[in-house]
């Protein structure tokens, strides 16, 4: 877990975002620190993708502020981005790209020099030195996985999104990436992931925020919160094994009522 | 605050443009498709050059050519692009939005670059035509505006309409009826008030200014409203795409 001193280098202030009528984020507020592995957990349409995208500077919110290493995501957009790395859900590579060249894309706009050795290196290091000149949609869910999180990391950026970077992974690959994380962690980058799992949130979230319908409801260490929350009546009654866990408290706190 | 260096604009631009022009290169099936259509239409026209002039046969196929860029070649990849979020992608990276476009537009430039020298080799190979160098200069840079229009119209669609499936849809629709409508209207097939419609849309003028740029000593007042007619259609079509566009199509 970050030491309470660590720097701040994600913060969000009273953001408020909303599509015409319909409000996504209601003024949340919270920060990332160096070191540190932050949860941000939501059922469907909770409010997490509109927080991510403005944190990624991608829509402009109502009101609010959020500051990338001290940079302010609205004013400062080029600066802020340099200091993040982003890991999206789904493949956003051009597929007639092989690894190799999307690879030297993210270098060349993030201005990382590139040679031939370190991409061999690089390659290396994620275990993918034959991948070089496959194409990215030749690649395993887990091998993506991995290429999409060196390029989020290819600039070394001190703040790491990942959205729902385990979904399809089979469980030694997630493990894998789990193992990835908290070496991010160690080497003090901040992480900023989203996750449907509540295993994968407690096994690596060093502290939680469950949104719901754009609040934040709880934040605080996913120990803390079953602490906190195993007497509350709805966590026990959708308990299953006589023992609560996180996803007991997330249930309980955000409803059993399945979301489009 | 930690010290931050934002890359250059030329190193961004360089490396986008290696991503795109390597894209196109590994498309070059529909490429070749793009380049061949005028030339075949251009080597099946060969008794009507004596008829109708060769400038007029090439500034056909050239306009078919930059159709094709603008309304095939160019909206659908754009729709493809933003429909797989790798616009979103390339968008959390520390570079301007409008960085991603002019890499993107400088790949057509180059296109409508190869269209009008496959034509005018064609032209020269197949139907002996031969111009002036001032005709082939004066058409290359009428190429560029008449492309400027398609592509305007191509990114208009793009806007208007989200789905990438629909956008290819619609941009057959149009790049047929422009064809078709532009090329039987000035036959007279399809009377006078068509033809004299089609001679002011968008695929009118643009023939018209290639065919008067590649013989300069034709141009006259009618060439230059054209040019006008297509600078604005350009203009109009470009700042509706602007304004249209979404970066995603969700």
């Amino acid at each position: 877990m970050a030491h309470p001193l660590a720097a701040i280098v994600l913060q969000v202030e009273d953001l408020h975002v909303s599509y015409g009528n319909f409000t996504a984020v209601r003024n949340i507020s919270f920060d990332v620190r160096a070191g540190e592995i932050f949860g941000l957990l939501g059922p469907n349409g909770a409010g997490k993708t509109s927080t991510l995208s403005a944190v990624e500077g991608l829509l402009q919110p109502q009101s609010g502020r959020v500051t990338v290493a001290g940079y302010d995501v609205k004013e400062k957009p080029l600066h802020a981005r340099a200091n993040l790395g982003v890991q999206l859900q789904a493949t956003n590579f051009q597929p007639e790209l092989t690894v190799a060249e999307i690879l030297q894309l993210y270098a060349g706009i993030h201005g990382v020099p590139l040679t031939k050795e370190k991409l061999q290196q690089i390659l290396a290091s994620i275990k993918l030195e034959d991948a070089a000149k496959k194409r990215f949609g030749q690649l395993s869910g887990g091998q993506q996985q991995r290429v999409s999180l060196i390029i989020a990391m290819i600039h070394n950026p001190q703040l790491v999104l990942l959205d729902e970077p385990t979904t399809g992974l089979d469980p030694q690959s997630r493990r894998q990436l789990w193992e990835r994380m908290e070496g991010l962690r160690d080497n003090n980058h901040a992480i900023l992931l989203t996750t449907h799992s509540m295993e994968e949130a407690e096994a690596v979230c060093d502290r939680i925020a469950i949104i719901d319908h754009g609040k934040i409801i709880a934040i605080d260490t996913p120990q803390t919160l079953i602490d906190t929350h195993r007497h509350d009546p709805e966590v026990i009654s959708v308990s299953r094994k006589g023992k609560i866990t996180l996803e007991d408290v997330f249930i309980g706190l955000t409803g059993r009522t399945v979301r489009s | 605050m930690i010290s931050t260096n934002i890359p250059a604009n030329k190193t961004v631009l360089l490396s986008l443009l290696r991503a795109d022009f390597t894209t196109q290169w590994r498309n070059r099936r529909s490429v070749i498709l793009i380049l061949l259509i005028p030339v075949i239409i251009l080597i099946s026209w060969k008794g009507l050059v004596l008829k109708l002039g060769g400038a007029f046969v090439l500034s056909n196929c050239i306009t078919i050519g930059l159709n094709a860029i603008g309304l095939m070649g160019y909206s659908n990849a754009i729709a493809r692009d933003r429909d797989k979020g790798i616009f979103q992608r390339l968008r959390v990276a520390p570079l301007t939005a409008w960085s991603i476009m002019v890499s993107r537009l400088t790949v057509q430039l180059v296109m409508i670059l190869l269209v009008t020298t496959a034509v005018f080799a064609g032209g020269y190979f197949a139907d002996n035509i031969l111009l002036t160098p001032a005709g082939y200069l004066v058409g290359f840079v009428m190429a560029f505006v008449g492309g400027a229009v398609y592509l305007g119209l191509g990114q208009a669609i793009v806007g208007l309409v989200k789905n990438a499936e629909t956008v290819n849809a619609v941009t057959r629709l149009v790049y047929f009826l422009f064809i078709m409508v532009g090329m039987f209207a000035e036959l007279g097939a399809l009377g006078n008030i068509v033809s004299n419609a089609a001679k002011w849309s968008p695929y009118g003028t643009v023939k018209h200014i290639l065919s008067a740029g590649m013989q300069p000593a034709t141009w006259n007042q009618h060439s230059t409203m054209a040019l006008l007619a297509t600078i604005g259609y350009a203009l109009v079509f470009s700042a509706l795409g602007i304004k249209w566009f979404k970066w995603t199509s969700k």
